[in-house]
């Protein structure tokens, strides 16, 4: 058949303009939160937002096999500091939460859901009945070559289960496919248009996680790659490039300047660290209140034998 | 747009790519036939089906005035799988508005939900936890039978708590559901084993009792007593059982005062009435009790001792002696002889202990010659006593911070899994943050009470990441032959 090629030309170069224009563009990513928590949720985003070495987590069902935690879907969940960096950056912005909003039921857009799906009902029932004619096809030409008959009664026969099929077919309703969408449509899925919705970033700073902040975006900048590290007892995790294709190198921890840690503390960590051959960092920012300028300060544990 | 057609076993999945930005998620498409249709309704916070439930109603879901309902955490999985639908304003809610709609509380957060989904994918069967459905200890030694009442309580509990609930009929006198569920548990027992039960035993119950047997009606009635204490409405037949009231207290029965009426020291005419709050509502203040016609009942007859009792008591008198047989008690004149023959005796006594050490104002802790085991010795040098985690547990009060959130039930009971008895879970599950404290020792007893005999694990939610610890509680052992 014709169409479905033709469609797959237009498709591609229309894919490929798209991209183009969205490089161009320097796409701001939106951040939706949820309670405290930063989630994405576009799928365009989530590539891009990759590359610029911020990896997060995806906490969602698969969409094409949900029953199973090993490969998950969206949404991304992402670090508080991966999120303000990108903000700060200019890259990302928060887009408003709306749920408050639009109280009554909108007319218009329940008209346009189902006009929406009378379209895909019909666009379905069409495909369907095609996909049941190349069967019939297929299965009739198997048939020929088998018997070898005569052409033109054939040809006659075929045509005319063609045609008893295309009357006597029709497309129940409930075989109807019926899209669930994953992200929400809206004015938010717009690039240009969340510059302009974009709220502050809604977390409170207080030191430790000011502390954490700049610990963060100081590795970043060196470029390292950074995740959760709950469970190694530290801050994070760093990693010489991405976390698909490295072990990481260090575990953070993140205190303040003047906080004395004790002794136990630090040996608790240095042990944990040297199990997993992997070094502690203890890391303090400069002190100073202004963001720019000042350092952050390195400590590395490891555990080295009696010479 | 393109669309390829996979046909998958129940459900179409299509991969669009992008043409402008408009449709660029991954859609899920399910056969409509399979798709079971919802409604969210954000007053009560819970959804409602619009059409009959699939197979997940076997693990999943409430009954409530008549309709099938999910909570937002069961409604939001079921989304993720593509078995529901949910309509909010006659449109349907995507993924993304169902996480921003039902998640914002902090009974059900994000960190919740991420462990409920994840446990939900391995295949337990996870419900929410509803302290009062645990029976306490005293229930537990009583040996209650639990299966009955559970059922339907969850969806009026959820009501009671919220301040918007819309329940009617139940929210006046609290209390008095609460004793009435007691009364039922008596009353179940007094009639199970009426018999047993001695008419000795009766003064020694919570007066509570005492109203029951001065009505009619429920002793007579016996297995459908329940009848007389069913509130008007529930007609919902299949899960609800008249007469459910809200959650059972907590109460400390060493606390409550039960009268002795057997003891022959203090016999009062009357007894006060009891605290108010300990009887059912609609009873208020019951009055002074007369005590007479309850001892009439009472076996206050004195004990008839045996030929033989006669004689042990006889011989054990032997050895006490009279002083003032003493021979050398006699010699002493006066006061101070006698005092100066008791020192010598205590002396006589204790010549194996040298004044130095036993004299001053700190003495040894044990004296050799006394004849011990190795265990009571160590026990008496021991500073730190071996205490169990549940100690002490009954008198902690609740947390805001720290609360048990799930029941989770095995994946390979699903078959005979009944949402009316649902037996005894496999664990319980509290969500934390490596955020915020770590649990200590206040917390843990408070929750491993709340859970009564069932483990508590702890699940960290560590920014998509979910690690699961527990406690348990341990003895150091000890060696028999002390």
């Amino acid at each position: 058949m014709d169409s479905p090629e033709q469609k797959i030309t237009k498709t591609v170069s229309r894919v490929d303009a798209s991209k183009e224009s969205m490089a161009n563009s320097r796409q701001v990513i939106g951040i939706n939160f949820c309670g405290p928590t930063p989630l994405m949720w576009r799928a365009d985003d989530l590539k891009s937002v990759r590359e610029l070495g911020i990896i997060g987590t995806l906490v969602g069902s698969l969409a094409r096999q949900p029953r199973q935690n090993t490969r998950l879907g969206r949404p991304l969940e992402l670090l508080p500091e991966e999120g303000r960096l990108m903000a700060d950056m200019g890259r990302a912005a928060v887009i408003p939460d709306s749920t408050n909003e639009d109280p009554e039921v909108n007319p218009e857009q329940v008209e346009q859901y189902h006009a929406g799906l009378e379209n895909s009902f019909q666009e379905q029932g069409a495909l369907a009945l095609e996909d049941r004619k190349t069967t019939l096809m297929r299965v009739i030409t198997e048939k020929h070559n088998e018997n070898s008959g005569s052409q033109e009664d054939s040809d006659g026969a075929v045509r005319d289960r063609l045609e008893a099929l295309a009357h006597g077919f029709s497309f129940p309703r409930t075989a109807m496919a019926v899209q669930l969408c994953t992200a929400r449509a809206g004015l938010s899925h717009c690039p240009e248009v969340r510059r302009f919705l974009a709220a502050d970033w809604p977390i409170p700073r207080d030191e430790r996680s000011e502390t954490r902040f700049r610990v963060f975006r100081d590795l970043r900048r060196q470029g390292f790659y950074l995740t959760s590290a709950g469970k190694f007892g530290g801050d994070y995790l760093v990693y010489p490039g991405d976390p698909l294709r490295f072990h990481a190198y260090f575990i953070v921890v993140c205190i303040s300047m003047d906080e004395s840690m004790p002794l136990c503390d630090v040996l608790a960590i240095a042990r944990l660290g040297s199990n997993v051959k992997k070094t502690v960092l203890l890391c303090s920012s400069g002190g100073s209140q202004e963001d720019d300028g000042e350092e952050v300060v390195y400590t590395s544990l490891q555990w080295s034998g009696m010479v | 747009m393109y669309l390829q057609l996979n046909k998958h076993v129940n459900s179409l999945v299509l991969l669009c790519f992008t043409a402008g930005g408009v449709t660029d998620s991954l859609y899920v498409f399910v056969p409509r036939g399979n798709l079971v249709k919802a409604v969210w309704i954000p007053s009560d916070m819970i959804v409602e089906l619009q059409s009959p439930a699939g197979k997940f109603w076997q693990t999943m879901g409430f009954s409530a005035h008549g309709k099938q309902c999910l909570h937002p955490e069961e409604a939001l999985y079921l989304m993720e799988c593509g078995n529901l639908q949910v309509f909010y304003q006659d449109l349907p809610l995507s993924i993304q508005e169902g996480y921003e709609r039902f998640l914002y509380s902090k009974t059900m957060s994000v960190q919740h939900y991420q462990v409920f989904g994840h446990l939900k994918r391995l295949g337990y069967v996870v419900n929410r936890f509803d302290p009062s459905s645990v029976p306490s200890q005293y229930e537990r030694q009583l040996n209650l039978p639990q299966s009955r009442d559970r059922s339907g309580r969850l969806p009026k509990r959820k009501r009671s708590h919220s301040p918007t609930s819309r329940h009617t009929g139940t929210q006046e006198g609290p209390t008095s559901k609460r004793m009435e569920e007691e009364k039922d548990c008596n009353r179940e027992e007094e009639d199970k084993n009426p018999d047993s039960l001695p008419d000795l035993s009766a003064p020694d119950i919570d007066e509570i009792q005492t109203a029951s047997h001065v009505d009619p009606t429920t002793s007579t009635e016996g297995g459908q007593g329940r009848s007389w204490w069913s509130k008007e409405g529930s007609p919902d037949p299949d899960s609800e059982l008249p007469g459910q009231p809200q959650s059972s207290p907590r109460w400390d029965f060493s606390s409550i005062p039960f009268p002795d009426l057997g003891s022959r020291s203090w016999l009062p005419s009357s007894l006060t009435s009891p605290d108010p709050c300990l009887l059912p509502g609609a009873v208020g203040s019951v009055g002074a009790c007369d005590v007479a016609p309850w001892l009439q009942r009472l076996n206050l007859r004195e004990v008839r001792m045996s030929r033989r009792e006669c004689e042990r008591e006889r011989d054990r008198d032997r050895y006490r002696r009279d002083i003032n047989q003493d021979r050398e008690v006699r010699r002493c004149r006066n006061w101070a002889e006698y005092q100066e023959l008791q020192g010598r005796r205590i002396q006589r006594n204790r010549r194996d202990r040298p004044t130095h050490l036993w004299e001053g104002p700190v003495t040894p802790l044990h004296d050799p010659a006394q004849v011990t085991s190795t265990g009571e010795l160590l026990d008496k040098i021991s500073v730190i006593k071996s205490t169990r985690l549940l100690e002490g547990a009954s008198s902690l009060k609740g947390s805001e911070e720290w609360r048990i959130c799930f029941n989770i039930y095995q994946p390979d009971t699903v078959a005979e899994f009944k949402k009316s008895a649902p037996g005894k879970p496999y664990s319980r599950m509290c969500v934390c943050s490596f955020d915020g404290p770590v649990p200590d020792l206040w917390t843990l007893k408070l929750l491993a009470f709340q859970s009564g005999d069932v483990p508590v694990t702890y699940a960290v939610v560590d920014h998509g990441d979910i690690s699961f610890y527990s406690f348990k509680d341990f003895q150091i052992p000890t060696d028999t032959s002390f």
